[in-house]
């Protein structure tokens, strides 16, 4: 079964590719990895009259750190993120939720720019990018903008990127001395699925054991993935008991706006929030 | 139509190709390598899995352009002078096999896995044949060839 007939553009530089976006001809899509546009596409859930691929602009897959900070390529592929030493000694979060995605054959193809951009509620990168405080940079004709991936995702399926930009990279800051950080996902079916929900926390322990700075992030949980700042305000400046860990997983539970689909329905993903918020602050703050 | 030049089972491949072809589109249809095979043709079955400059990619989620300047190895290219690799030996031995529609994905995930991990686990095996699905024979005696082939037995 053929996809339905598009015009491909193969810009070789970003100025080339957002020239191309900046005409608006027809329905024009940007194609990184494919590997959630394709399976669209073959439903005919999409039938753009032109694509622009981006796998012929120079150094888009680049992963490089620059004075402390990671800069990723939106053309880098969640395999090579997921196995490269800097990203895995420094940012163990990222790595680890980018090695949790889909299937090797899936993440050797799908990269980190598509999957921000496909913006599936139930991401597993999107989390752990939300507690990176990472920032998104967004190129168009006229030049680039940065946009705080707090303000990245802005509805179901939906992004700050619009149809005449593309997002270019990220850039991740270091992360704070001492951080514990963890990616749990859960799936109810199997282990390859995307996740019915995921969380992502990173946090600071001081000398007494309170929590100084944390970060808690849902996948799964709301029409986009989302910061629980609720939860993270139940938990800073305490010790992570069993009394203060129930507490951040209520207030995560109420704090998320979770959808029913065939998956599960809203209140089971809010009752699995509840779980396994829970259960990563507990090991988090028992690990060392 | 766009010209792409590749290296196809370390042979050089010059061929024009319509731009919203698949790599599969193009392997099967206009190459005649009928040893990949088309599944559900959304990335989820594994059984379209090729080798794309090493890494297993699912062919049929792939544009055919991509292909350009790239080396790829199908099923076709496992076998080295009629001879089958000790990946396919591995899995006759074991009876890996039984309606074989999987067995091409399978080989190909399982081939970069020894590329990259020479002595793996089981549970090495199992990970990096989570997305090849197969409907016959409850991955046991897959996982065993993998191994086996791995031990050089």
């Amino acid at each position: 079964m053929r996809l339905h007939p598009f015009a491909l553009a193969e810009p070789e530089s970003v100025a080339e590719a957002v020239e191309i976006l900046a005409r608006l001809e027809g329905e024009t899509r940007i194609i990184a990895g494919g590997t959630a546009l394709v399976p669209t596409m073959r439903l005919a859930l999409v039938t753009p009259d032109r694509l622009v691929s981006l796998h012929r602009i120079p150094g888009l897959s680049q992963i490089r750190m620059d004075k402390g900070v990671l800069e990723i390529g939106a053309m880098s592929s969640l395999a090579a993120l997921a196995r490269h030493d800097v990203v895995r000694s420094r940012w163990p979060l990222l790595a680890e939720a980018a090695g949790r995605v889909a299937t090797p054959a899936i993440r050797s193809t799908a990269t980190l720019g598509g999957n921000l951009c496909y913006a599936e509620a139930a991401s597993d990168p999107a989390p752990a990018l939300l507690c990176l405080d990472t920032r998104v940079r967004v190129a168009d004709s006229v030049g680039e903008r940065v946009v705080p991936i707090g303000e990245f995702f802005t509805g179901f399926y939906d992004t700050a990127v619009a149809p005449n930009e593309m997002l270019t990279g990220v850039s991740v800051p270091a992360v704070p001395a001492g951080a514990r950080s963890g990616y749990v996902k859960f799936c109810p079916r199997s282990a390859e699925d995307k996740p019915l929900i995921g969380v992502a926390a990173l946090l600071v322990l001081d000398a007494a054991k309170r929590v100084g700075e944390i970060r808690i992030a849902l996948g799964g949980a709301a029409p986009t993935p989302m910061r629980a700042h609720r939860a993270e305000a139940a938990v800073k400046g305490r010790e992570l008991t069993d009394t203060v860990t129930r507490d951040a997983a209520e207030a995560a539970a109420a704090e998320a706006e979770p959808l029913s689909d065939l998956m599960g329905s809203a209140d089971y993903r809010r009752e699995m929030i509840r779980v396994w918020v829970r259960r990563l602050l507990l090991s988090l703050g028992s690990g060392s | 139509m766009i010209a792409i030049d590749f290296t196809l089972n370390n042979r050089p491949c010059r061929i024009e190709v319509p731009a919203h072809w698949t790599a599969l589109d193009l392997l099967r249809d206009g190459l005649a390598l009928n040893g990949t095979k088309y599944g559900c043709g959304e990335g989820v079955c594994g059984t379209c899995t090729v080798l794309l400059d090493g890494e297993p990619v699912r062919s049929c989620l792939v544009l055919a352009s991509r292909l350009r300047d790239r080396v790829v190895v199908t099923v076709e290219g496992l076998e080295s002078d009629g001879e089958p690799d000790r990946l396919q030996t591995a899995f006759a031995r074991a009876g890996a096999v039984q309606c074989g529609f999987c067995t091409p994905g399978m080989l190909l995930s399982a081939r970069a896995l020894l590329a990259a991990n020479p002595s793996p686990t089981e549970h090495d095996v199992r990970a990096a044949l989570a997305g090849n699905l197969c409907r016959c024979t409850g991955y046991t005696k897959i996982i065993e060839a993998v191994l086996a082939a791995a031990g050089g037995r």
